[in-house]
C-alpha cells in the first residue's frame, strides 16, 4: 500500500513539473548547462498475482511482477572525448543503490572506438542492455537473465546429493561448504547487477560490424564491485548488421566464479581460479514494418570443486532459449509473446540421476498501450512450469505494469 | 406567294438563321462568363493584402537531448540538430470563403541523420505528408496526437510512407526507435499562415482586407492573439515576442 501511494505521489510530482501543456507529463530528458548534463528517469509500478513458486523472483525479497522501481540516469559530457555516466535505482523504496557509474572515453572523434571504465554495462548477450521496462515488451524477464538457479558463488555443495537436494530452491539457498547464511541463488546472466572493469567497443564506419571486449571483476551470474577471488572475467561480443532490421549477435565470457573463501573451504588455497563460469550466447533480432522478433540462447557451464563422492560431474551446464515477438496493432497498441525454456544437464546422485536443477518453461503473452508517448500500460499473463522441486510446479500469473519515462 | 417548295425552303433558311443566332448568343454568353470568372479573382487579388513582421524568441528552445545511453556499449554517433528557430504565424479565424480551399497537395518531412527535416511543417487540411527515410538505419515515425494518430512502422533507407491530414490541429511526431527525434506538424483549415525564416521574419500573403486576430506559435507555446488590420492591397506590420 505504501509503495503504491508513493508511486502515485511520484507521478503527481512528475506531472507538476511538466512544461508547456499542463495535461502532459514531461517527455524529454532534463538538460542542464547547455546539454553538458543530461538526466533521464524511468518510473515503473508492477502489480501481479502472488508467486508461491518463486518463478519471477530476482532475489529473496523482490519479484519482477510485484515491484515499484525508480531509475535515474545521468550523463556528464566533458568535451568530445570524455563523459561520465551513472545510474541509481530504487526497488520498492528500499533506498538508492548505484547500478552503473563509469567513465566513457572516445580517444578519436573520427573513429568509432569507445573505452569504458568503472561499473559498466554487460558485454554479454542482447537482453542485458534492454532490461528497462520501456524496452521490454512484456513484464517478465527471460529466464536466462532472471530465474534463480540453486548455484551460489559463496556456498558450495560437497556432493551431488547435496546439489540435488536444492533443486528448484534457488530463491533461498545454502550448501554445506562456505557461507551458511540462506541467500538466493544466481541466474545464468544477471540483469539486475552490472560488473566492474574496463570495456572496449569498436565499430566499422557504417556499423555493419561492431565488437566489444571487457575485463571485469565478477562473472555473468555474479557481477561484482570488489573481486572476491583471484581471477578476472574476460567477455566478448560481436554484432553483425547485414541489412537494416537484422542483428546477429554472438557472445562469450569466462571467469572464476567461486569466491576465494568458498574455494579454500572446499579444496584448500590456490585453486579459486579453476572454478569458472564459461558462457556462450547467440542472438538474432529481426524487425520490419510493425513486427519485431527476437531469439536468444545462452549456454552456461560452471566448474565447481569436487569434494566428496558422489562427486558432482563438472561442468554443470544450463541452457536457456528464448523466442520473443511483438506486433503493433494500431498506433500505441501492441501485442507481444515470449516462450522461454531453461534446462540443466544431469548429475548422478546416490539414488538418482537427474538434472542438477529443475527445468523451467515459461510462456508469456501480453499487450501494451501507450497513453502518451512515454506513459505505457502493460498487462500480461504467464504460464510457468517447473519439472521438479518441492515448490509449486505449475503457476499461472497475471500482472499489470505502468511505465513512465523521460 | 411562291410554290410550297419555295415557301418551305424560305422557312428552313429563316430557321437556320435564327438557330445560328442562338448559338452565337450562347457562345458569347459562355465567353463572357469565362472572362468574368477569370477577371473576378484578379479584382480580388488586387484588393488582398499582406501581414508581415517578426517573431522574437526570448529564450530559444534547446534541442531534445538523447537519453543517457548508460546501457550502450559505445558512444552514440553524431547527429544533426533540428532547426528550432522557426515559428508559425497564423490567423486565428479565417476570412469568409477561406475554407473553400482546393484539395491539399504533398509535403515532405524527411528523416535525416536522426532528425526530422523540417522540424516544423505547416500545411492545410487535405495535405499528404511523405516521410522518407534518408538514414541507413530504421526509423519508425508515429504520433499519438488526438488530431491524427498514426504509426508508420519500421522502414529502411530509401523507403517512404505517407499520411494524409484531414483535420486541423497540432500533431507531434516522434520516432519510436530514436526518442530524441521529434517534430511538429500544424494543420490549418485555411491558407493564412506563414513559417518564419531563421531571423524570425514571416509574411502571410493574399489576405482579404479586414481586421484579424493573429497568433504566433513556437515549439508548443502560443502568443496571445494580436489584432492586425489589413488595408486594401496594403501591408499590416505585426511583431511578436514569445517567451
Amino acid at each position: 500500500m505504501k509503495v503504491w501511494s508513493t508511486a502515485a505521489a511520484c507521478l503527481a510530482c512528475l506531472a507538476s513539473v511538466s512544461r508547456g501543456d499542463a495535461q502532459t507529463l514531461p517527455s524529454e530528458p532534463i538538460s542542464i548547462a547547455g546539454g553538458r548534463v543530461v538526466v533521464s528517469g524511468d518510473v515503473t509500478g508492477t502489480a501481479g498475482t502472488t508467486d508461491p513458486g518463486f518463478f519471477n523472483y530476482t532475489d529473496y525479497d523482490h519479484s519482477a511482477l510485484r515491484m515499484f522501481r525508480v531509475d535515474v540516469s545521468a550523463t556528464v559530457n566533458a568535451g568530445d572525448h570524455f563523459a561520465v555516466l551513472g545510474e541509481v535505482r530504487a526497488e520498492n523504496l528500499d533506498g538508492l543503490s548505484p547500478y552503473a557509474l563509469f567513465l566513457r572515453v572516445k580517444p578519436w572523434t573520427a573513429h568509432d572506438i569507445t573505452i569504458q571504465l568503472g561499473r559498466v554495462p554487460p558485454t554479454f548477450g542482447a537482453f542485458a542492455r534492454r532490461t528497462y521496462p520501456a524496452d521490454n515488451p512484456l513484464i517478465g524477464y527471460p529466464l536466462g537473465y532472471q530465474y534463480l538457479t540453486s548455484l551460489r558463488a559463496d556456498s558450495l555443495p560437497d556432493t551431488a546429493d547435496d546439489l540435488l537436494r536444492r533443486r528448484g530452491l534457488g530463491w533461498l539457498d545454502r550448501f554445506k561448504i562456505g557461507n551458511q547464511t540462506f541467500e538466493h541463488g544466481l541466474p545464468l546472466v544477471s540483469a539486475f547487477h552490472w560488473d566492474t572493469g574496463v570495456q572496449m567497443h569498436a565499430a566499422t564506419e557504417n556499423n555493419i560490424v561492431n565488437g566489444t571486449v571487457a575485463v571485469t571483476a565478477g562473472t555473468l551470474s555474479n557481477p561484482l564491485f570488489h573481486d572476491d577471488n583471484n581471477g578476472l572475467q574476460y567477455a566478448a561480443r560481436m554484432e553483425f548488421r547485414p541489412v537494416a532490421g537484422l542483428i546477429l549477435g554472438a557472445s562469450g565470457a569466462r571467469g572464476p566464479f567461486v569466491s576465494a573463501l568458498a574455494a579454500t573451504a572446499a579444496v584448500g588455497e590456490g585453486h579459486d581460479r579453476e572454478f569458472t563460469q564459461t558462457a556462450w550466447g547467440a542472438d538474432v533480432e529481426y524487425s520490419r514494418h510493425y513486427m519485431l522478433l527476437r531469439f536468444e540462447t545462452i549456454v552456461s557451464e560452471w566448474r565447481l570443486p569436487v569434494v566428496r563422492e558422489p562427486a558432482i560431474a563438472v561442468p554443470l551446464r544450463a541452457v536457456s532459449t528464448s523466442v520473443e515477438g511483438r506486433y503493433k496493432l494500431a498506433p500505441g497498441l501492441y501485442v507481444a509473446a515470449r516462450l522461454d525454456h531453461l534446462g540443466f544437464n544431469d548429475v548422478h546422485g546416490t539414488t538418482a540421476t537427474m538434472s542438477w536443477d529443475a527445468p523451467v518453461t515459461r510462456a508469456e503473452a501480453g499487450i501494451g498501450f501507450s497513453i502518451q508517448r512515454n506513459l505505457l500500460l502493460k498487462a500480461s499473463h504467464q504460464y510457468n512450469t517447473r519439472d521438479g522441486g518441492p515448490l509449486r510446479r505449475v503457476e499461472p500469473q497475471t500482472a499489470a505494469q505502468i511505465v513512465f519515462w523521460f | 406567294m411562291g410554290t410550297p417548295r419555295k415557301r418551305q425552303r424560305a422557312q428552313r433558311t429563316r430557321g437556320e438563321r435564327s438557330a445560328g443566332a442562338r448559338v452565337s448568343l450562347l457562345l458569347l454568353g459562355v465567353v463572357s462568363l469565362i472572362a468574368f470568372v477569370s477577371f473576378v479573382p484578379h479584382l480580388n487579388a488586387a484588393r488582398s493584402g499582406t501581414i508581415r513582421g517578426r517573431v522574437e524568441l526570448r529564450s530559444p528552445t534547446s534541442p531534445t537531448e538523447r537519453r543517457p545511453g548508460v546501457a550502450e556499449l559505445g558512444s552514440p554517433a553524431p547527429r544533426d540538430l533540428p532547426n528550432l528557430l522557426r515559428s508559425v504565424v497564423y490567423l486565428e479565424s479565417a476570412p469568409r470563403g477561406a475554407f473553400e480551399t482546393e484539395e491539399g497537395g504533398h509535403a515532405i518531412m524527411d528523416q535525416r541523420n536522426e532528425t526530422f527535416v523540417p522540424h516544423v511543417l505547416a500545411i492545410t487540411t487535405g495535405t499528404t505528408v511523405d516521410f522518407p527515410n534518408s538514414d541507413r538505419f530504421y526509423h519508425n515515425v508515429f504520433s499519438l496526437s488526438k488530431t491524427r494518430r498514426f504509426d508508420l512502422g519500421r522502414y529502411a533507407a530509401g523507403g517512404s510512407r505517407s499520411v494524409r491530414f484531414d483535420r486541423p490541429g497540432i500533431i507531434r511526431v516522434f520516432c519510436d526507435i530514436h526518442s530524441h527525434m521529434n517534430a511538429f506538424i500544424l494543420v490549418f483549415s485555411h491558407p493564412f499562415f506563414g513559417v518564419t525564416d531563421d531571423e524570425g521574419r514571416y509574411h502571410i500573403d493574399d489576405v482579404p482586407p479586414g481586421t484579424y486576430n493573429v497568433i504566433a506559435w513556437h515549439e508548443g507555446t502560443s502568443s496571445d492573439p494580436k489584432a492586425a488590420s489589413v488595408p486594401d492591397g496594403g501591408v499590416a506590420e505585426l511583431d511578436f515576442t514569445i517567451r
